[in-house]
């Protein structure tokens, strides 16, 4: 092949790359809960065996129960993430002062329970990006198109949260 | 030397020990992998880094590709890896190489086992059959595209593979492997891993085969330079959890192998090859970072035929490594590392000489994570050797003393990464490196006999004053994943360049001419200029519904020679611009089911020419192979597969030498 031609060709593979349709990616509650569960497993002193996720909702937006209802949907009996095996219970927002018994929170999208967690010491996983990047959560994980977890540094020190650092190495921190 | 070990392992042992309030260590590829879904390494900067964000050009070849492969060795699963050409020499000898620049003995390709190098110091090159390591065992393989130095030092100009080994921590391995095939082969291997409580895990895994060498028909190899390949080999892998965040690893492997190669001038030597090495890894995380410290001593035996006379190289390398890793702030990441080494080896054929250097080395990292959608990482290494020689010269050599090889080498490379992610699916990669191929103990000396070239002798020594080929290489790439074909594509533009190219002693070409009545006239190795290249890598892998999968690639490149006065790249057997095919490439595709399992792949190279033992340049027509695997899964863990290689022709021209033949194998596997 002639190098004239083989840059043609290159270049028609990069167009059509570039061009290649590419799906929107729509959340997929089961995906980002297994993201989380095994996250937590790179946590210091993190569960192992069962837990208990307590998914935050708040019941006045239906986006926020209808993604709670995903979880637990997902969630089932239990579902197995890594060294922990989840089940969950479903925790209102204005709950999250009085809740016990969970190796952490997973926030519901719209969800902003980072000072009661906090004042509880307990760990907040939210599925929007946003949540982590604000501080009213210590991770924000997504499973698609591509995992991506996000750790607030600060939020993780105001709940005592230390991840390990191979983990710390691997994701953004904010 | 055993006692600078010790004190370097103890020392560093006390410091890790004295480490406070440390927090975890080695890493568990399994969890990372299954928790980013995808592969995770350290080859590319040292730190731990998903597949898809490291700053350098990378395959992993995962476990299961090994699997169902259907290869046997270790050549033919690399041959598969986008970009990389293959010479097979005979049924257990081969040189890989990494877009391009392949020979025999090829010396451009850094080969290592959890970090621990096995290609074979004392020349450069890579005995692969050497390698103590069962296919079974292995985790991953991940293959780095272009100069990696900066973290891995000498030799690691054309590409890197580093062969990740299931970890007897957090893998729980059991496997026995019997394989029958044409050509009388047979293997078995058996891989074990056991944990004896808490604290203590270890596994344990040996193999052997053997085989019937390819025939010598339509080739000039003669029945004394072939044997029929063989191998044996053992490796103990342990760990020791000696406190909570603290852990020993210490692995130990033997490898007995006897194979038919083409040794650096294309002629054919029945070799043995005897390797040993232990190695020992403390890791500790503390609240300076991830600590290690790692010491390990390898040493070979080879005996093969050069220029028709038997040669018996004895190598020992002794390396002693330290390095910490850790974070500051959210954004960046830092490796600082120290590594010392020592490699020595004998002048062979003829004896009475001894070669070593010793070098020391700095290194660093950066890695910034600018925003989520950049990241930047660079790389330096600065590497001193000091080469020595000890012993006495042949009759009719040049009136030189050992104090002509008193000689420093000191050279700095680099690697600079950039990652940028303008969104979810677009990842462009852009990447400089600078790699330094040093000369090896042979080049500088330890290569010692007397030839006859038509009427007259003449004596071959190692070049005390070759400097190093230096390579720099320029790429960008572009990966984009494609989820409603529910695949990932990916296209590079590479440049690459040469600097000071090695040739090798010939007969064509006297280096030092005789000097007084009765001393030889002497061929040696030479610096003989620069080599450039460029090229273009097309890769696409995808998934079907109903458990298909497929993928492709296709690699381009072109090289150019330019010889330094007075030199000629086809005489000095480095003639790459004519050796290197301009395009190689790979379909696959695959289907599985919770039982069966079938698996095909169609490889193609380029048509090239091929050196023949006299120097003289052959023309090798394209090729394409063809291997496969079908297997099917029983209950209790029990598999049995069919598998083939080179299924096209009984026969096929792949190098000048032997003629590689059609196989098949039959594996009946149990995993526990």
């Amino acid at each position: 092949m002639s190098k004239r031609n083989t840059r043609g060709v290159v270049a028609l593979c990069a167009l059509a790359l570039a061009a290649a349709p590419l799906s929107v990616a729509h959340a997929d509650a089961a995906k980002d809960v297994q993201v989380a569960g095994r996250a937590l497993t790179f946590l210091e002193n993190g569960p192992t065996g069962k837990a208990v996720l307590g998914v935050v909702f708040d019941p006045s937006k239906p986006a926020s129960v209808a993604e709670k209802n995903a979880v637990m949907a997902a969630i089932g009996g239990g579902m197995s993430a890594g060294a922990v095996t989840l089940t969950a219970k479903p925790v209102e927002a204005s709950a999250v002062p009085g809740v016990s018994g969970v190796a952490a929170l997973y926030v519901t999208t719209g969800v902003n329970v980072g000072a009661a967690a906090k004042a509880k010491k307990i760990i907040t996983i939210g599925s929007d990006t946003s949540c982590a990047t604000s501080g009213a959560c210590v991770m924000s994980v997504s499973a698609d198109p591509k995992v991506e977890i996000v750790v607030n540094r600060a939020a993780a020190a105001a709940v005592g949260a230390v991840f390990k650092a191979a983990f710390r190495m691997m994701i953004r921190e904010v | 030397m055993k006692k600078t070990l010790l004190a370097g392992v103890s020392a560093t042992f006390i410091l890790s020990m004295a480490a406070t309030a440390a927090h975890a260590q080695s890493i568990d590829y399994g969890a990372m992998e299954q928790l980013f879904n995808e592969p995770v390494t350290t080859s590319a900067t040292g730190s731990p880094q998903r597949s898809t964000e490291v700053p350098v050009a990378m395959e992993i070849i995962s476990a299961d590709d090994i699997k169902r492969s259907g290869a046997v060795d270790l050549p033919t699963i690399l041959s598969r890896v986008a970009g990389l050409d293959v010479l097979n020499w005979g049924a257990g000898a081969s040189d890989v190489s990494v877009r391009g620049y392949d020979q025999a003995m090829s010396p451009r390709l850094l080969v290592l086992i959890n970090g621990r190098q096995v290609y074979l110091d004392h020349y450069g090159y890579t005995a692969w059959a050497t390698l103590p390591v069962q296919l079974s065992e292995i985790r991953q393989i991940e293959v780095v595209k272009g100069p990696n130095s900066a973290l891995f030092g000498f030799n690691a100009v054309g590409g890197v593979v580093n062969i990740i080994t299931q970890n007897p921590k957090f893998d729980s391995a059991g496997s026995i492997n019997l394989t029958g095939g044409t050509n009388g082969y047979g293997e078995l291997s058996v891989v074990k891993s056991v944990k004896l409580g808490d604290r203590f895990f270890a596994r344990l895994s040996a193999g052997a085969a053997q085989m019937d060498e390819y025939g010598r028909a339509g080739s000039t190899v003669l029945a004394s330079q072939v044997t029929d390949p063989a191998r044996v080999s053992a490796n103990l892998d342990t760990i020791t959890q000696l406190t909570e965040k603290t852990e020993l690893r210490v692995e130990g492997s033997w490898s007995n192998v006897q194979v038919s190669e083409a040794v650096s001038n294309y002629s054919y030597s029945p070799s043995k090859y005897v390797t040993t090495s232990v190695k020992a890894t403390l890791a500790s995380d503390t609240k300076l970072g991830l600590l290690q410290a790692s010491a390990y001593e390898t040493n070979l035996t080879a005996k093969q035929l050069v220029a028709s006379q038997q040669a018996r190289f004895e190598n020992k390398l002794d390396v002693v490594s330290v390095q910490d890793l850790f974070k500051i702030g959210a954004q960046h990441t830092f490796r600082i590392g120290g590594e010392y080494r020592k490699n020595e080896v004998n002048t062979a054929p003829l004896a009475g000489g001894q070669l070593s250097y010793e070098v020391v080395s700095v290194s660093g990292m950066w890695n910034w994570a600018i925003s989520d959608k950049l990241a930047v990482t660079a790389a330096g290494r600065y590497d001193d050797l000091s080469l020595s020689r000890e012993g006495t010269f042949p009759a009719g050599y040049p009136a030189v003393t050992n104090a002509y090889w008193d000689r420093s080498i000191k050279k700095a490379s680099y690697n600079f990464g950039a990652v940028y992610r303008p969104t979810q699916a677009d990842t462009f990669k852009l990447t400089a490196a600078r790699g330094v191929q040093v000369p090896t103990l042979v080049d500088l000396g330890a290569v010692q006999l007397r030839a006859t070239a038509g009427p007259y002798t003449v004596g071959v020594i190692g070049n005390p004053t070759l400097a190093p080929s230096i390579v720099t290489n320029y790429e960008i790439g572009y990966e984009r994943p494609l989820p409603g074909l529910d695949a990932k594509a990916g296209v590079s533009v590479f440049r690459q360049k040469t600097e000071d190219v090695k040739g090798q002693p010939t007969s064509g070409q006297i280096d030092v001419m005789p000097t007084a009545p009765g001393v030889l006239p002497l061929l040696s190795y030479r610096n003989i200029g620069d080599s450039k290249m460029w090229g273009v890598e097309l890769t696409a892998s995808g998934k079907i519904e109903g458990g298909f999968h497929w993928s492709g690639d296709w690699t381009f490149t072109d090289v150019d020679d330019e010889a330094a006065a007075g030199f000629s790249p086809q005489v000095r057997l480095a003639a790459f611009s004519a050796t290197t095919p301009e395009t190689r490439a790979n379909v696959s595709f695959g289907w599985a089911n919770a039982q069966w399992a079938a698996d095909g792949f169609f490889h193609y190279t380029g048509d090239h020419k091929a050196y023949l033992s006299t120097g003289a340049l052959v023309s090798v027509e394209d090729y394409v192979t063809l291997g496969g695997r079908v297997a099917r899964t029983f209950d209790h863990g029990i598999t049995l597969a069919v598998s083939g290689q080179n299924l096209t022709d009984g026969h096929q021209r792949q190098t000048a030498g032997l003629e590689v033949e059609r196989r098949a194998f039959v594996t009946l596997s149990k995993a526990w």
